[in-house]
């Protein structure tokens, strides 16, 4: 164990010896809610999920009189990469991979933990048409889930700069589509839906340009940044792009509210990006509790913030479920996370315990 | 004459603009009927039905017409089509390169621009959108609908519909020479008219000798040279404008373009300020233009003047012109505006009517849809409360495809559109 976790990383559970989480409650996947829930972790990963279960010998067990729920994932950040993101130097890099510019050991990302993120996906900044790949990283250590997670495609004016190509956004759309009708490497991989592409959007028209363009080269993935996508439900329902709801402000206006909350009425597929370490860890579910009041299915929300994120982030397969055989990426909250009142109290990423509730005492000691 | 006085009814209940609007019938009735190819009718009915014109008659009686589908105006007219309208500023024109044919301002356009909204309410519901002029070739301009669904894509009347450069000197704004400086992105040709002129010529000779073969641009330019696209090129003053035309001349002549089969490239001089100085030649060379807006003082960009008889003056010498707002966003320089102070140097209504309707329609080759009145063609309307043009006229609706996109009446009371 690296020195520096040392601080606030409670028990490593060594392998073989299983780990017991008894919660009164456990959100479970697809809303379901589970009283009196047990959840056995071994050698890292989710053995078992169930209500008033055995405790096997030998287990160190966990009274938790609280919610237990699965890690949230940060759609979109820099955390890790700070400065990193982009290579100025260039318009279209799409081979530049952010995953191995992340430093693991960041100290920012210990306000990600203690905010419950237990992953977030590095991205590539919105300048220039793509300035790579982003990766999924996890919170408590660096490792790398997935690089690369998704190509990143830039459809606002921030790929556009005055002094190099492209100047205008008829230039940009061309660059792009040259990039696409030479495909090799990870745009070639895109092209042919292996891997997701983050639409990077800002207005309603880049919403619109991503949407064709993602239609005339067969793409997929997920529009990330515009403010009043909701406004355009029908269009990107039937595009099957999903939507990383940008992180909102108490006195966000009702009309962004408003397109929020419409994605889950419409059933788009959706996330929520933090853009940490900008933004302060616990703005992504602030974002959600706010969406929640201005109309969103709460339940949609909390998907948005877990599961469904990790199928945005092409992670499903190992985190984001209280589901047996995932990754053991659990939070254990003091009451409802979407209630603000509440707090992470404990962390499981990758079978580790953390404190997040001593970690905060211990930053605020060596501050 | 104002027609209406008092007659205004309560209940409304088509939507106008917005998402939900419908295309619906309507039964338009109004004291004159001004189709756009001289032939004018009073006291007559304006059918629409499916988004098109279904039927025009004159003297119809409109006892059977149910009151929610029927308008009443004092005049209608084709909607307005505007060929100088700038929608997207800088981020049109891709300045990388100063000579970018393969560029589509279509890619630039956002739907949800509230600049859509002011050319719907002063009557204008076709428009080419050009890349600003900041290059010398800047690239494919598109004929689309002002109003309608929120993509450019589902507005398009004509996609690359012209091919938009410019003479003067806009292109050559902005470049420097390499001495004397840093050198950046435009320490670069052109830095004069003359320079922009060679790049032109360049462009031209590259594509005709096939010394181009590589350029994405290359196509575009083949399809100008063959005639298959006009080209339209912003010239202002009197050498512009020869220059354009002389380089036309120059293609049509040079045994290069003839051997290549490219010799037929067709011209329309935009913004030509001082097209009154050279109405021979421009009659002569059968080139037609469009005209920038008249200017209070008669001083025009790149120093050019313009006399208020410039429209009568092309009428006079047979030259086709159109009238524009060259991408002014100025109240007073909208294209009604216009027509009138066209009228006022001297043209005729009809003629002026024609200059904002069917003669752009021509020039852009989207004729066979809209520009006149006619039965089968898209339901573009303007209906008016008083005689088009007029300082005292305002517009009271506008109907694009059939759709109610502008209802003004509740802007002034008594002078509306009646139901």
């Amino acid at each position: 164990m690296l020195p520096i976790l040392l601080a606030f990383v409670a028990a490593a559970i060594p392998a073989g010896n299983p780990l017991a989480i008894r919660a009164k409650t456990a959100w479970l996947p697809g809303g379901r809610v589970l009283e009196n829930a047990v959840v056995i972790v071994n050698d890292g990963r989710i053995v078992s999920v169930g209500a008033n279960a055995d405790i096997p010998e030998g287990a160190e067990v966990l009274e938790h009189d609280g919610v237990l729920t699965a890690g949230m994932i940060a759609l979109h950040g820099a955390t890790g990469a700070s400065g990193e993101t982009s290579d100025s130097t260039r318009t279209a890099m799409p081979e530049a991979r952010i995953g191995l510019a992340v430093d693991g050991r960041a100290s920012n990302f210990e306000a990600l933990r203690r905010a419950g993120i237990t992953s977030i996906v590095v991205t590539p900044d919105a300048s220039g048409v793509t300035s790579g790949t982003s990766a999924v990283v996890r919170t408590l250590d660096g490792v790398v889930l997935r690089d690369p997670a998704h190509l990143s495609l830039v459809f606002s004016t921030a790929a556009l700069t005055p002094n190099r190509e492209p100047t205008s956004r008829s230039g940009a759309i061309a660059m792009l589509n040259r990039l696409f009708e030479d495909a090799h490497g990870v745009v070639a991989d895109a092209r042919a839906g292996k891997l997701p592409c983050l639409f990077e959007v800002r207005e309603r028209e880049d919403v619109i340009r991503a949407i064709a363009f993602a239609r005339e080269h067969k793409l997929r993935g997920a529009l990330n940044g515009a403010w009043l996508s909701g406004e355009m439900a029908d269009a990107i329902l039937q595009s099957k792009l999903s939507v990383i709801v940008p992180p909102l402000q108490v006195g966000t206006s009702k009309r962004v509210l408003d397109a929020m909350a419409r994605l889950s009425q419409d059933g788009i597929s959706f996330g929520f990006g933090l853009d940490a370490p900008d933004n302060h860890a616990d703005a992504m579910r602030l974002t959600a509790a706010l969406c929640v009041r201005a109309g969103m299915n709460r339940q949609l929300a909390w998907q948005g913030l877990t599961e469904n994120a990790a199928k945005i982030a092409g992670v499903e397969a190992r985190t984001g479920r209280i589901e047996r055989g995932l990754d053991a990426d659990l939070c254990l909250w003091s009451g409802d996370p979407l209630d603000l009142g509440s707090r992470a109290v404990t962390l499981v990423v990758g079978g580790v315990l953390v404190d997040v509730k001593g970690a905060a005492d211990t930053a605020k000691e060596s501050h | 004459m104002i027609l209406s006085n008092a007659l205004l009814l309560a209940a409304v209940t088509a939507a106008s603009g917005g998402q939900d609007a419908q295309q619906r019938p309507w039964n338009i009735h109004v004291e004159h009927i001004y189709t756009g190819n001289g032939r004018n009718l009073t006291k007559g009915l304006v059918v629409v039905s499916g988004g098109r014109i279904a039927a025009i008659t004159a003297g119809a009686d409109e006892q059977s017409d149910r009151p929610e589908d029927t308008l009443r105006a004092y005049a209608i007219t084709p909607g307005l089509i505007d060929a100088g309208v700038r929608i997207t500023s800088w981020e049109s024109v891709e300045q990388s390169r100063e000579v970018t044919p393969e560029m589509r301002v279509a890619d630039a356009l956002d739907p949800f621009s509230l600049d859509w909204d002011r050319q719907v309410k002063s009557g204008v519901t076709t428009v080419l959108a050009s890349p600003v002029d900041r290059n010398v070739i800047g690239g494919l301009s598109v004929v689309v609908k002002t109003a309608g669904p929120e993509s450019i894509a589902e507005r398009t009347v004509k996609a690359d519909a012209v091919l938009r450069g410019s003479m003067g000197s806009d292109p050559s704004a902005g470049n420097h020479a390499a001495f004397g400086r840093p050198t950046d992105f435009y320490s670069r040709r052109p830095t004069t008219r003359m320079g922009v002129e060679w790049e032109w010529r360049n462009a031209f000779f590259n594509t005709a000798l096939g010394l181009n073969e590589k350029d994405p641009g290359r196509a575009t330019l083949v399809a100008a040279l063959q005639g298959k696209m006009p080209v339209f090129i912003q010239a202002w003053t009197t050498q512009d404008i020869r220059t354009a035309v002389f380089l036309r001349e120059e293609v049509e002549s040079r045994p290069e373009f003839a051997g290549a089969g490219m010799n037929t490239p067709r011209f329309v001089i935009d913004a030509a300020a001082e097209a009154w100085k050279e109405p021979q030649l421009l009659a002569r060379s059968h080139t037609p233009v469009i005209l920038p807006p008249f200017p209070a003082d008669g001083r025009t960009r790149d120093g050019a003047q313009m006399a208020w008889n410039v429209a009568k003056v092309m009428k006079d010498n047979g030259i086709p012109f159109a009238l524009s707002s060259h991408g002014s966003d100025d109240v007073d320089q909208r294209l009604a505006i216009q027509a009138g102070y066209a009228m006022s140097g001297g043209i005729t209504f009809d003629d002026a009517l024609a200059a904002v309707t069917s003669t752009p329609a021509k020039l852009l080759g989207v004729d066979g849809r809209v520009g006149t009145l006619e039965v089968g063609k898209d339901a573009d309307l303007v209906l008016w409360s008083g005689e088009p043009f007029q300082p005292g006229a305002r517009v009271l609706a506008t109907i694009v495809d059939g759709v109610l996109r502008y209802e003004g009446w509740s802007a002034v009371q008594g002078a509306a559109v009646e139901r």
